[in-house]
């Protein structure tokens, strides 16, 4: 065996030219493959991205009891808030975590009274990560020494009819179920082009949250924020220990909606990626075809020199195996180069689109990830045709007699 | 030239199942990019004819202080003895339909929940409401003169557990800002496959809807269809009059136009990996090819064919190819998108907001100039993804390539 492994190591490399074409073949297929896949998950990323983040975050930490309640969001605090977020922060994945009020309410003027989420942020850690903190288009972003500042929506400033620095009144109800009322001026104004989400949130300053609620020092909510989409399972994995009963989900499944469109879109992908692989298949079988069936002659000498079908079968299989897993490996190496750089640059498909303002909650620029979850379901079926494409021609030349084979040209 | 394409095809007989791989390999790639560009133009486009259908219209007038987000129903806002108006706009070339609706925000109470809806007040005889006459799943559709019966989706009907015949208590706004609560009776249901509507929509006769809300005689807008939707612009340039707004189909839903706009910019990166998947299937198989005729390439060197004429040649047998592949992709993708135009794929409720309506289901496109286009997208591609094999085998010394192997 290990005499045929030898020989199968050295025939690949006596054609040394050959050897590469296929290399090149298969290492550029599969990294284009893994660009593809690299280019859905950072698509995703640019279009449901920010749409995430506005809407609260790759994962988000209630106190116990909440989730029965989620829809009338209860003043719950957690606990041991600030353990938690030094958890998540010693976490490679994670950007950013940070702690949040969370309330429904009411925003009224003489305009009349419009319902509202009230969500308490902490201003500095928020802005370089929010699309909201990115778009206030008049006035500014809050800060967390604010007194009596609003952050709105342009949605509710245009039913509302106020601009920066006009008052509106927040009715809330605090921890203890009193109704709390606040007059506050609008210090921003925030437009990221989609009503429903700006008529319906306004944001304040986590401490002014705190004391409207009457919530010293806590936080109903910890939303945290990951690099990509889709790398959620394990950081709440290993935010568990750190829990202590307080519950925890990711935004698949607190916007199940988007969730699904995620999967349809990926499910359409797929069979986009089934044909990709399908052609870049077709390469590879046609050209290791051609590298067998151009060894004609090399076969019949096999075969006159007395090895048996078999034996020269198994010589022709362990080659198309190491060409496989050589093609393999250069098309992993090519694809993280491609993907990795790509990843740092990103690019900017808007300008394809003739587009370079676009709705705050799509990116214009995408950057692919590394794109290897997928790498094993596309390496896997390159390597077997790999093996197919070297025994279907090697079992027909090896049952040619040898003096016909010899005679091939 | 024409003896090199007769040498050319004779080449690839030769090698018949190299040839015939190869090609496959520019008609996988060609129908792959036929499939892709006909599903986002099929969603796209069944988003914007859903929502012209259901939505918008080609034209809407209405008044000139109307603010569609509030919903306003004060009659300063909105359009006073709309039938009039409706029937002088029937009057202009090229309107097939116009015909008076009112909007309201409404509230569904049920002993559970309180669930928001949009009323709609229709004329129940007008052909505009075709897609819901046919989209009716249970019951009937209303008449002009019904007092207390609606139209609700089928699934907020599920949502609310009810059926036709049951009653529901809505409450609305009214003109002059107060709420008005009544019992309807649930006549019909309908379903237009196009989840977020079918949860959200209530119909009942205009005429009702004006007394409800206290609007008498005035409509929110008039709904207008044409026959040639592209004339639209300049219909509108015709409806002009002082005291009203002229919407076009464009102007009312530009976020899809901008949807579809953003989803062209993402596919154009899908179709370049497509393409260089199949370039590098095409190069290589190419150069291959070359190294594995050196000898023969020698013999016809030696026999004095010119290096130019060589290259000839073989970029004649990747244009061969290249033919026979884009012919047989384009049937190929031909019957893919034949397929999924007429089943379609099923996509579910993707969360869409009023200004973006999807159906649950998309159905594949295929426009003549995206076939067009890339088709030449594909033949160039193989064209100059066989320039290189082509001038490797130019460039071979006569001498060396005889004793090539």
């Amino acid at each position: 065996m290990l005499l045929y492994l030898r020989l199968a190591w050295r025939n690949i490399w006596r054609h040394r030219r050959r050897t590469v074409i296929v290399i090149i073949a298969m290492g550029l297929g599969l990294a284009m493959m893994m660009l593809y896949d690299g280019m859905i998950d950072g698509f995703q990323q640019a279009i449901y991205g920010n749409a995430i983040k506005v809407l609260g975050g790759n994962i988000r930490v209630h106190a116990a009891g909440y989730a029965e309640k989620a829809d009338s969001l209860p003043l719950l605090p957690i606990a041991n808030d600030q353990t938690i977020i030094q958890a998540a922060q010693s976490i490679p994945n994670v950007v950013a975590a940070t702690r949040r009020i969370n309330t429904g309410g009411l925003a009224t003027n003489t305009e009349g009274a419009f319902s509202v989420t009230i969500t308490g942020i902490e201003p500095e850690k928020e802005a370089p990560l929010s699309p909201i903190a990115q778009h206030v288009t008049s006035g500014s972003y809050l800060t967390s020494n604010d007194q009596d500042v609003v952050l709105i929506g342009r949605g509710l400033a245009d039913l509302m009819d106020v601009q920066v620095g006009d008052k509106i009144t927040l009715v809330g109800r605090s921890t203890h179920q009193q109704m709390r009322q606040r007059t506050m001026t609008v210090g921003g104004i925030y437009d990221i082009g989609v009503p429903t989400i700006e008529k319906q949130t306004i944001y304040i300053s986590l401490a002014e949250a705190q004391s409207l609620y009457d919530l010293p020092n806590q936080s109903t909510e910890i939303v945290i924020t990951l690099k990509q989409l889709g790398e959620e399972p394990p950081v709440m994995a290993a935010l568990t220990p750190a829990l202590h009963g307080d519950e925890i989900e990711s935004w698949a499944q607190s916007f199940p909606d988007l969730e699904q469109a995620i999967t349809t879109k990926n499910g359409a992908m797929e069979i986009f990626s089934v044909i990709i692989m399908l052609i870049a298949g077709i390469g590879v079988l046609n050209l290791l075809l051609m590298a067998v069936y151009e060894r004609t002659r090399e076969i019949g000498l096999l075969a006159a020199m007395g090895l048996k079908p078999s034996q020269i079968m198994t010589l022709f299989v362990l080659e198309g195996a190491m060409l496989g897993l050589v093609g393999v490996a250069a098309g992993f190496i090519l694809g993280l180069i491609l993907n990795g750089s790509l990843g740092i640059v990103g690019i900017d498909y808007s300008q394809f689109a003739g587009i370079s303002d676009y709705m705050a909650l799509i990116s214009g620029r995408v950057y692919p990830t590394l794109g290897i979850e997928n790498f094993l379901n596309r390496a896997v079926p390159v390597f077997i045709i790999a093996i197919l494409a070297a025994l279907y021609p090697a079992h027909e030349a090896s049952q040619h007699e040898p003096a016909e084979a010899l005679h091939y040209v | 030239m024409f003896q090199l394409l007769k040498m050319a095809y004779r080449n690839l007989n030769r090698n018949r199942r190299r040839s015939i791989l190869s090609a496959l390999a520019v008609s996988f790639g060609l129908a792959l990019l036929l499939f892709i560009a006909s599903i986002v133009n099929g969603e796209m486009q069944g988003a914007m004819q859903t929502t012209i259908a259901l939505q918008s219209g080609d034209l809407q007038v209405r008044a000139a202080s109307y603010v569609e987000e509030k919903s306003s129903l004060k009659w300063a806002d909105l359009i006073a003895n709309p039938d009039q108006i409706a029937a002088q706009i029937k009057s202009i070339p090229h309107v097939t339909i116009a015909t008076p609706r009112l909007f309201a925000s409404g509230i569904i109470n049920t002993s559970r929940e309180a669930i928001g809806v949009q009323l709609i007040g229709i004329d129940p005889t007008s052909p505009a409401n075709a897609p819901i006459v046919h989209g009716m799943i249970a019951g009937s559709f209303i008449t002009p003169d019904d007092q207390n019966g609606i139209l609700i989706g089928q699934t907020l009907a599920q949502k609310l557990g009810v059926k036709v015949g049951d009653p529901i208590d809505l409450s609305a706004n009214t003109a002059n800002g107060n709420v008005n609560e009544q019992n309807f009776i649930v006549r019909g249901t309908f379903s237009t496959d196009t989840p977020s509507y079918d949860q959200s929509t209530i119909f009942m006769p205009i005429a009702k809807a004006q007394a409800f809300t206290a609007t008498q005689n005035h409509a929110s807008t008039i709904f207008i269809m044409l026959d040639d939707r592209d004339l639209s612009n300049s219909v509108a340039a015709a409806l002009t009059s002082p005291g009203y707004q002229i919407l076009t189909w464009q102007k009312m839903n530009d976020l899809v136009l901008e949807t579809e706009q953003l989803a062209n910019g993402y596919m154009v990166i899908i179709y370049l990996i497509v393409l260089a998947i199949t370039a590098t299937v095409i190069v290589n198989t190419l150069i291959m090819a070359v190294y594995e005729r050196t000898r023969e390439i020698g013999i016809l060197a030696a026999i004095g064919m010119k290096g130019r004429r060589i290259m000839s040649l073989f970029l004649a047998e990747a244009g061969i190819l290249a033919v026979a592949g884009i012919a047989v992709g384009l049937v190929l993708g031909w019957l893919i998108c034949a397929y999924f135009a007429r089943y379609g794929f099923y996509i579910g409720n993707i969360g869409t907001n009023y200004q973006f309506l999807l159906g649950d289901r998309i159905y594949a496109m295929l426009t003549l100039s995206d076939t067009i286009n890339l088709t030449i997208v594909a033949l160039i591609v193989t064209l100059i993804a066989s320039l290189y094999p082509a001038i490797l085998a130019a460039r071979l010394e006569p001498v060396e390539a005889l004793h090539g192997q």
